[in-house]
This record gives structure tokens, sequence and C-alpha cells, in this order.
């Protein structure tokens, strides 16, 4: 086991006084950037809380043809895998690269299984013509408005997927640094801001299961 | 540079405890099996508070410690909590003007249009011309109660107490049979019957109504006094009788624009409608007749989306709601016999020229357009 010594030497970029400030600055930051994530599926959760406070009787009746065993199923991985990712964070900062590899191992695992359950999940809701705007041709829901759900659902669960992915392709990427040793106690940044990154896509499902699955 | 200095610096840096990171791990299962559990549950509009606050007691967890906000610098948190803040404003302000904007309530005192007067030197004095315009002007506003030949027998009149004017006798006209005085009548209406004012109809053709109804009679009319002309707030010395008092009302374009239905497109797809928009689809397209007759005969006093209130063109008249709490809406039969005969006594006229069917279609599609409203 490697014993916190990295291979790499990371030398901070010269308009920083330490690696200290490097990794402050690097920090707030992704805070910054989390900022504007939450504003951009805020105006999604406003949206929901427009439609739920219009038509709460169509929400209600639509969101019951929500899979919520799946959701649940998906809900444990997502947070499982942030657990994983908070052990990989850590793991790379006391210096266990091999710990920190199957740690990041296992989110990006995770990650792949949720999309596999959401991919059983959007099957079977394109299979009953449960589908966004002038797709809707489920005959279940009388409601003609219930189409504006389904877009809210794809729209909302889409968006995050598409999160999801991205943070596959950055814990890949820090997968990859850590192979090679680039990171250790004295350098974790990027592994750091990845977890970020990933505990969000996990705090958006967080809300969005509830919300979407269980009181709709 | 200070390569052997950085090493100390990361020491301070907290390392969450793999313990710690376990425990969290597990009491966020845990809350999940307890979110997913309570929703099972009925508790009314209690679910939703509860499944809220067990999603707001995750994240925290989340935020404090998988992502470190609880040994982190405290601006971090600020930074990130203020987003929130933000998340709040939007959602408080768009609720405010979506759920609690209500109806746009247009005050006629505030709005005083003054009637410019009639155009011509000389309308009291009657012509073919406005002979012929008042006729067709009659066609359109008076036939319900007035009936096609102006002989008081129009489809509402059965309802109506006292009975509309026959034009035909020239006994009992209540202002007077002379232009100036029906003009009078028309700008002013006759409380407490069912004859309303016309006021928001132009000077025109209100003078082109008078001499269109005096002219059904069957004797010429008697010339107008100074007092008549008095009466009637005409000045026969200038030009047009001068200009009228300043009369409240409201702008027609104005009005119109504020009950106009809006067309229904439909080969526009309806699901793709904007939420707000897609209110609109309640009273849908594929009822095009009935929508036609609602817009026809209806609208103008229960809105477009029959909700009463006050009606505009009418003057301040308390139109009723077409809910499901309103006596005419219990059956079709009382729905029928609303509006073939109209309501005695009231302004709603009797419509008698509609098949049963087309009621049918009617009563269907107004019971849908107000399925959402509130009974009171």
């Amino acid at each position: 086991m490697s014993n916190g010594e990295t291979a790499l030497k990371h030398h901070h970029a010269h308009h920083f006084a330490s690696a200290d400030d490097e990794f402050e600055a690097s920090k707030q930051g992704m805070w910054i950037f989390l900022v504007t994530e939450v504003l951009m599926f805020g105006g999604l959760f406003v949206a929901y809380g427009i439609l739920k406070g219009l038509y709460p009787e169509m929400v209600h009746e639509a969101h019951k043809l929500l899979a919520v065993k799946m959701g649940a199923i998906n809900t444990v991985v997502l947070i499982t895998s942030s657990l994983t990712m908070a052990l990989a964070v850590s793991s790379t900062q006391k210096g266990q690269r091999d710990r920190a590899i199957v740690y990041l191992v296992m989110t990006f695992l995770f990650a792949c299984c949720f999309l596999v359950v959401k991919y059983f999940e959007y099957s079977a809701k394109f299979h009953h013509g449960l589908l966004p705007g002038a797709n809707f041709t489920n005959e279940e829901l009388k409601d003609p408005k219930s189409a504006l759900f389904f877009s809210l659902y794809f729209m909302m669960t889409g968006l995050h997927g598409i999160h999801v992915l991205i943070g596959m392709g950055v814990i890949a990427w820090v997968l990859r640094r850590t192979i090679r040793g680039e990171f250790g106690p004295n350098f974790y940044t990027p592994v750091e801001l990845v977890g970020f990154y990933w505990h969000f896509v996990d705090l958006v499902w967080i809300y969005l299961f509830p919300l979407l699955y269980l009181v709709g | 540079m200070e390569s052997h200095s950085e090493k100390q610096k990361h020491h301070h840096h907290h390392i969450l405890p793999t313990r710690t990171a376990l425990m969290i791990g597990g009491t966020l299962l845990f809350l999940t099996f307890v979110t997913v559990w309570i929703a099972g549950v009925d508790l009314g509009r209690l679910n939703f508070v509860v499944a809220m606050a067990v999603a707001t007691t995750k994240a925290t967890l989340v935020a404090l410690f998988f992502m470190n906000l609880y040994n982190d610098r405290k601006e971090n948190s600020v930074i990130f909590a203020t987003s929130f803040v933000f998340l709040a404003i939007f959602f408080v302000l768009t609720s405010m003007d979506l759920f609690f904007r209500g109806k746009v309530v247009v005050d006629p005192k505030l709005m005083t249009a003054s009637q410019s007067g009639s155009k011509l030197a000389q309308p009291w004095i009657s012509t073919p011309e406005l002979v012929a315009k008042g006729k067709e002007i009659f066609s359109v506003q008076c036939v319900a109660c007035h009936g096609v030949d102006g002989q008081g027998n129009g489809p509402a009149a059965a309802a109506l107490v006292p009975a509309p004017r026959n034009f035909h006798s020239d006994q009992g006209w209540k202002n007077g049979r002379k232009p100036t005085l029906v003009f009078k009548t028309l700008k002013e209406g006759l409380a407490p019957s069912a004859m309303a004012s016309y006021a928001s109809l132009p000077a025109d053709d209100r003078w082109a109504l008078s001499h269109y109804v005096v002219s059904l009679g069957p004797t010429a009319a008697l010339a107008d006094t100074p007092e008549d002309f008095k009466k009637a707030g005409v000045n026969p010395n200038q030009a047009g009788g001068g200009s009228e008092a300043v009369v409240a009302t409201i702008p027609v374009e104005f009005a119109l624009d504020q009950m106009e239905v809006k067309p229904v497109e439909s080969e526009r797809n309806p699901h793709l409608y904007a939420p707000h928009e897609a209110r609109w689809l309640e009273r849908g397209a594929p009822e095009s007749r009935a929508a036609q007759i609602y817009s026809e005969s209806c609208v103008e006093c229960h809105n477009s989306k029959g909700e009463g209130g006050i009606s505009i063109l009418r003057g301040s008249v308390i139109v009723r709601a077409l809910n499901a709490g309103s006596e005419g809406m219990k059956s079709q039969e009382a729905f029928n016999r609303w509006v073939i005969q109209g309501l005695p006594g009231n302004l709603m006229p009797g419509f008698g020229q509609y098949s049963s069917s087309e009621l049918r279609d009617l009563y269907r599609y107004v019971q849908g357009m107000t399925a959402g409203h509130s009974v009171d």
C-alpha cells in the first residue's frame, strides 16, 4: 500500500501564495459553481411547485404511475455512492491510494447502476405512452394536462441523469489520475471537488425522489 | 515554492473519519426507508411536510459531513446558503403572482372615457340613413328582449316583468316617444326594469336606434321641445348636441379584450400548452359548437371562465357564477329552463334559439368550464 508519498509532485500555480491558498480558492470556486447548479435545478423545482399548486389532482393521479420501488432503489444506490465517494476522498487525504481506487471504482459502478435502473424506468414510461408534451399518448390518465407532469418528470430526471453522466466522466478522470499516483495528502483538490459535485447530484435526487415519486 | 511546508499546512484540513462517514451513510439510508414508509401512510397534507422535512434533514447531513461544510470555512456555508435564499425568493414571488394576484378588477369610476357626442350636426332629426343604421344595431343589441320586429316579444321577453316595450304601440313610453327621450332612455336605462343603460354605445348609434324605434310606431313622433332637449342633456344649439357629460365607462376595446375568448387552435396539440395556458383547455377544443354558443350569448356577462362578477358592458350588475352550486346548474332541465326563459326580474335574458342538443352540449361545456370553481 502506498504510504502517502505521491509519485508526482503538484506545484501550485504561480498566482497563489501557497498550495493552501490554491486549494481554498478552488474549493470556493466549486461552491460558487454549485450555487449556479442550485439555481438551475431551482427553476425546475419552482415549475414543479407551480404545477402542483395549480393542478394538485392531476399531479397526484400522474405521480401514481411512477415506480416507487425503482426510485427507492436508486435513492439507496445514490446515497451509497455518495458514501463511497466520501470514503474515496478521505482515503486519498490519508494517502491510502489503493483504497481510494477501490472506492472510486465502486462509486463509478453505483453510478452505472443508477443509470441502468433509470433506463428500465424510462423504457416502461415510453412503453405506456407517458411521454412529455406532444408525444403523450397514454389513455389511462384522463386529464389532458397529465402530459405536463411527464414533461417536468423527464426534464427534471433527465437533467439529473445528465449530471450523473458527467459525474461518471469526472470520476473516471480522477480515478485515472489516482491510479497514476497524482494525488496524496499534499494534493487532492480534484478528488475533493469531484466529490462535491457527486454529493450535489445526490442532493438533487434526495429532493427529486420524494417530490416526484412519493408525495406528488 | 515552500514545498516542505505544504505537508504541514494540509494537516489542519479536516479528514472525515471513516466511522463518521459510515454513520452518516447509515442514517441517510435509514431516513430513505422512513420517508418511503411514511409516504404509504395517509397523513393528508402532512405527508408533504414530512417528506420535505426528511429530505432537508438528509440534504443537510450530506452538505455538512460529506461535503464537509461542518469543518470548512464559514464563508463557503454562506455562499451555498445564499443560493437557497434566492431560490426561496424565486419561489415565493412566483407563487404570489400566480396564486394570489386574483382577477384584474377595473373600477369603472376610475376609467372615465368622455363620449364625444354625435358627429352629425343635428342627429335628433331623423333621416332614412339613421333609421337604416338603427335597424342594423337593433338586430344585434335589442332583439333578445324586444323581438325581431320590435313588438316586445323577443325570446327573453316571457321572463321579464315588466314586459319589454312594444315599439308598435304609442302608449306607455316611460320617458316619452320622441327621439331625444329615447336617446335619454338608451343612455340611462330604465331602472329598476331590465332595460339597461347602453351608454357604452357611441352617441350616433344611440341616435340611430332612437329614430328606428320611433319609426316603428303607428304615428309620427311629436316634435322635441326645449324641455325634452334639456332632459336628454342635448344642446340643440351646438353641433351634434354638444359633448355629452363624461360617462363612467370602460373603453370598449379594453372591455372586449378582457372578455375575449382565446381562440382554440384545434391543430395545435393541446399538450403543448404551458401550464397557465392549459387552463384554457378546460373549455376545450372538441366542443367547438358549445364554445361558439357560449361566446355568442354568455361570455359578455358570465365572462370567459363562467365566473360571473361584474359585467363591464352592462353597468354594475352582479352576475351569477356558473358553478355547481348555482340553481340553474343542478340539472339539465334546470339549465334549459334558465337559458330558454331567462330569470324574471334579473338581467339574465332568455335564449330561445338553441336546439335541445345544443343546450345539452352547452350544459356539459359550462360544467367542464366551471368544475374547478369553489361553490359560493
